[in-house]
Order: structure tokens, then sequence, then C-alpha cells
């Protein structure tokens, strides 16, 4: 399989070339373009009701796409998410990621997608109250609104809530207000989220709360 | 004026017995950028690594860039002008942006900087801004603006500019964050899709657009100026324009894309794509044509700018966003 991350920061997509037999589980309606030869089978996302838990909690859809190439020959598709914005991949080695809700977009079959309890914490800080666990060994694919950076975590460090889309496992969260209870209100900061530990973070340069804000004044 | 400063041109050629990915790789290092944006900048060669300086900094460049293996070559910005056209015209205000740093996404602060060190990365779309604050300093930044900072950054909001920010369209308040005691990082993302700007003030006065602002040092001060009513009303942006005087860093953000102007003589710029300008333009509000073409051109009024001085202008406007996007939105 060849993965290529293509298009410009703020419009990314996803080449993949899936070799005969291949694999690739995408988001629903992730798939923009494909050779006609592959098969397409909607599964639920890990079984009905855990689907219906992903859905509704997970930030992710019921069914996710299972997108295979039973021909004799090498097949393309390109593969885009919802927001503008960056995608990154991650490469798996028997090792876990952490994703937050609603930035998966692709994976290969070595991949597993685990909903985890991310904390009361998580779900003050608009970070979701579970987050996606990426176990096994393959490719992950997340993107996510606004260019990603990726930030080397060793102490403490704080990221503004909806900022925040993947981390490694070192990683924990904390919850603290930005300032003091005056500067929190009025600052626009409101709450943060105190990231410790040791590892990588991935962090988006813009968030919709942040469009919405300067847009929606905009509207008449 | 123009004759004590400098500008510093790589030729894009190699010295005697250099090898070209070796050079490469160590001005790589030097400008802390990748191999692949020097290559770019190297294909475009010649160009001007630095622009404007005094000859002892070109010097200094000039002797550290062929220490990595290019040759290099410095001429006066009087005779540069006379080569590369409008490249770089004459220059009321101090510009640290150079080419190297236009051809990468990532700007960042030159070794040989005033102010303090910045880092911009995921331009042009999705600017972010790093700031490293030194210890005790504080920065102003636009409220909602913090995406990241070090733990021991100390958040202050503070009403500033009195009740005319309140006008601005401009939040009320402004957040200073403090480093106290050890210096610290904060990171910066303004709410707009779009790019980030920096200038250094040494003295001269910018004016910005009312949401254009979004850090500064303390020792520049942010005021709000009234445009009057006419230019106002009809500017379709604000009544009002942020004055930033003093000397230190300001950094502004556009939405779109940001282009730098330098106005000699009249230049017109339609009024929902003005970011900034710089103190000594005059402008004025005025008709592109007759008045057949004020309602049925589409461009409505524009500001007409005389004078010499800086226009910073961005590629898109959020009143054309917002009539094409209104459309899809349900009622």
């Amino acid at each position: 399989m060849k993965c290529e991350i293509k298009g410009s920061q703020a419009f990314s997509y996803l080449e993949i070339e899936l070799a005969p037999g291949e694999t690739i589980i995408t988001e629903s309606d992730a798939m923009s373009s494909m050779d006609a030869g592959l098969d397409l089978t909607a599964k639920f996302n890990g079984g009905f009701f855990k689907g219906l838990l992903r859905k509704y909690i997970g930030g992710e859809s019921l069914f996710i796409n299972h997108f295979t190439n039973n021909t004799q020959r090498a097949c393309r598709m390109t593969v885009v998410q919802g927001t503008p914005g960056e995608l990154r991949s991650r490469t798996l080695d028997n090792d876990v990621f952490y994703v937050q809700p609603g930035a998966f977009l692709a994976r290969t079959p070595g991949v597993t997608m685990g909903l985890e309890w991310a904390g009361l914490v998580s779900f003050i800080a608009r970070e979701g109250l579970f987050r996606l666990k990426f176990s096994g060994t393959g490719e992950v694919f997340y993107g996510a609104y606004g260019a990603l950076l990726e930030r080397e975590i060793d102490g403490e460090y704080i990221v503004d809530s909806s900022h925040l889309v993947a981390y490694e496992p070192g990683i924990t969260l904390k919850l603290q207000l930005a300032g003091g209870i005056f500067s929190s209100f009025f600052g626009g900061e409101g709450l943060v989220t105190r990231v410790q530990g040791k590892g990588k973070i991935i962090i988006q340069s813009r968030s919709i709360t942040g469009l919405a804000g300067w847009l929606n004044p905009k509207f008449w | 004026m123009q004759d004590n400063h400098f500008n510093v041109i790589l030729t894009g050629d190699l010295r005697d017995g250099i090898d070209l990915s070796a050079a490469i790789s160590s001005l790589a290092a030097m400008f802390k950028t990748s191999e692949e944006k020097i290559q770019q900048t190297i294909a475009k060669a010649p160009v001007s690594v630095k622009s404007n300086v005094e000859a002892a900094t070109a010097e200094k460049f000039k002797t550290a860039i062929e220490q990595c293996g290019f040759v290099c070559v410095i001429k006066a910005v009087s005779e540069t002008v006379a080569a590369t056209a409008p490249v770089s015209a004459p220059l009321p205000v101090p510009v640290n942006q150079d080419v190297l740093a236009s051809a990468s996404e990532i700007v960042e602060s030159p070794a040989s900087f005033k102010g303090l060190s910045y880092k911009i990365e995921g331009r042009p779309d999705y600017s972010f801004l790093t700031v490293q604050i030194p210890a005790n300093q504080t920065l102003k930044v636009e409220a909602s603006a913090m995406a990241t900072m070090d733990t021991h950054l100390v958040m202050k909001t503070k009403l500033k500019g009195g009740f005319g920010r309140f006008l601005t369209g401009e939040s009320l308040f402004l957040n200073e964050f403090t480093a106290e005691r050890a210096a610290g990082e904060i990171g910066l993302a303004p709410g707009t899709p779009g790019d980030l700007f920096h200038q250094y003030l040494d003295g001269q006065t910018i004016f910005l657009q009312n949401s254009a602002f979004v850090a500064a040092t303390m020792d520049v001060t942010l005021e709000t100026k009234w445009q009057g009513m006419l230019k106002g009303f009809f500017s379709g942006e604000s009544f009002f324009l942020i004055r930033c005087s003093g000397k230190g860093d300001l950094w502004f953000n556009s939405y779109g894309a940001i282009i730098e102007i330098d106005v000699e003589d009249d230049y017109v710029v339609d009024t929902s794509n003005i970011v900034a300008f710089t103190d000594g333009l005059e402008y004025n509000i005025t008709r592109v044509g007759g008045y057949k073409s004020l309602f049925f051109s589409g461009e409505g009024f524009v500001c007409r700018f005389t004078g010499k001085g800086k226009v910073w202008i961005q590629t898109r406007s959020a009143q054309a966003f917002t009539s094409w996007a209104h459309f899809f939105r349900p009622v």
C-alpha cells in the first residue's frame, strides 16, 4: 500500500494506492474518488452497540467503510476530511496513539481503534468524554481544522481547549483555569488543558470556536 | 538615506571545491530551516537573503554564508533597486522580512534581531505564532488568541485603551502574559484563517484595521483612533483604527495572505482589503469610477492612499466571504 498526503495545508487530501488484496478502513463519507474496481463494505464501527457509542459519544460515525482491492491490479483512491485543514499520519509499531474524537480519517487493517474513557477533565475542557485509542501495527491518518503542529513535551505545557488533536500515551491531561477567576472569564481563555508527561502532542493552529467568533458577527 | 544600506545577494554559485549538498545543509542549519527550502531559494538565485541592512550587518551575513560555501555579494540598496526594480523601493520602516523567509512556510526571527525571538508556522493559510518571552517580560495578546503556553506564564486580563477598544470591535479585554522568573514560550492562534505578519517598531507608527491586532510587547502603545464619520461609514469595516506606536514587536494578522505594498504616489485599495498602513500616508474614501460604476461594478468605495509609506493588504475580504457563504446558511 502506498499512501501519500497531498494538497496544500489548507486542503490536504490522502492518495492511496491499494495493491491486489489490500484493504483500507476509512471514516464514512471520506472517499472522494476511486478506481471503479474497489469494493466497498460498510460495517458497523466495531459492532452495533459499540458503533452507536462511537457515534454519539466518540464523535465518529456509526458505520465505517472498508475499501478492498479484489482486482488483479493496483487501484488508487483519494480520501478527504470534511473540515478544511491539514492531514497527518502516524506509523504504529505495536504501540498506542490517542486521537481526539472527530479527527480520525483512515487506518490500515493492522491498527485497531478503541473508544476509551478520557475522564471528566477531558469533557469539561471541550475535548470530549472519550478519546480514540489506536493500537497495533500500521498507519493511522487523522486531520483537523487548521495546520497541525508537533510539540515535544517534557514536563508540563498548557494547551487551550479545542486545540489538542492527538497525543502519545506518555501524556496525561489535567484541567485548570487560564488565569485568575476574572481573567479566565473575561479574557476569553476560560479553561485550559494542562498537558503533563513526556512525549509528542499534535495541536491544531486554528479552532472552530475562533472561526465562529470571527465570522458570526459578520453575518447579518 | 539609502546610501549606507545594503542588500546581501546570494548569487547561487558555489565557491570552489565545495559540495552542493553539504553547502545546502550547512546553510539550512544556519537559517534553521529545511534543506528543501534552501534548495528552492537557491533555485531562484540571484536572491537577496538580507535586505536593507547596514554595512557591518551585511558583512557579517556575507561571511557566514560564505563559510557555508556559497558565493555572496553585497550591493547598496540604491543599486539593487535599479537592478531588480520594484522589489525594494524606499523603506520608511525597516523591514525584517527577507526573501529566504518568504520562500519558506516557517518564518523565524533572524539571529541579529532586536526584538523577541519568534516563529511563525503554518503559513499562509493557518499561521501560528510562537513567541519566546524573556524572564519577567510581558506580552500583550488579543483576547482568546492563546493556544499553547508554558505552565509558568501568568495571564492577567486588562481593560486596555478604555472604552475606545470596546467600540473598535476588538475585544474589550487584552490579555497580558508575563513570564515570571524564567523565560517562557507562548503559542498564538488568531481566529481568522490567514497569515501573520511581524513588524519591529522603532518609533514609527502603524495603523491597523480593527481586528488585525494579535500581539505586541509592552513598549508598544495601542490606541484607538476615530476615522471620522464619513471614512468609517464607507470603509465598510469600522469607525476605528488601532494606532500602534512606540518601540517593540508588533504582530498582526489577516484573512487570506498578506501582501506588502510600497506606496510612493497614489495607490487604491478596496476598503475591505486593508490590513495596516504606516503613518504618513493620507487616505481618502473615494469612488473608483462614476456613479454608475459605484453601484454596478461591485467595487463600491475604495481607499485612496497618498504620500509615502507602506500598505499591507489581505488577499481575501471577510465581506466577500460572508456574502458568498450567506446563501448556503439555513435561515
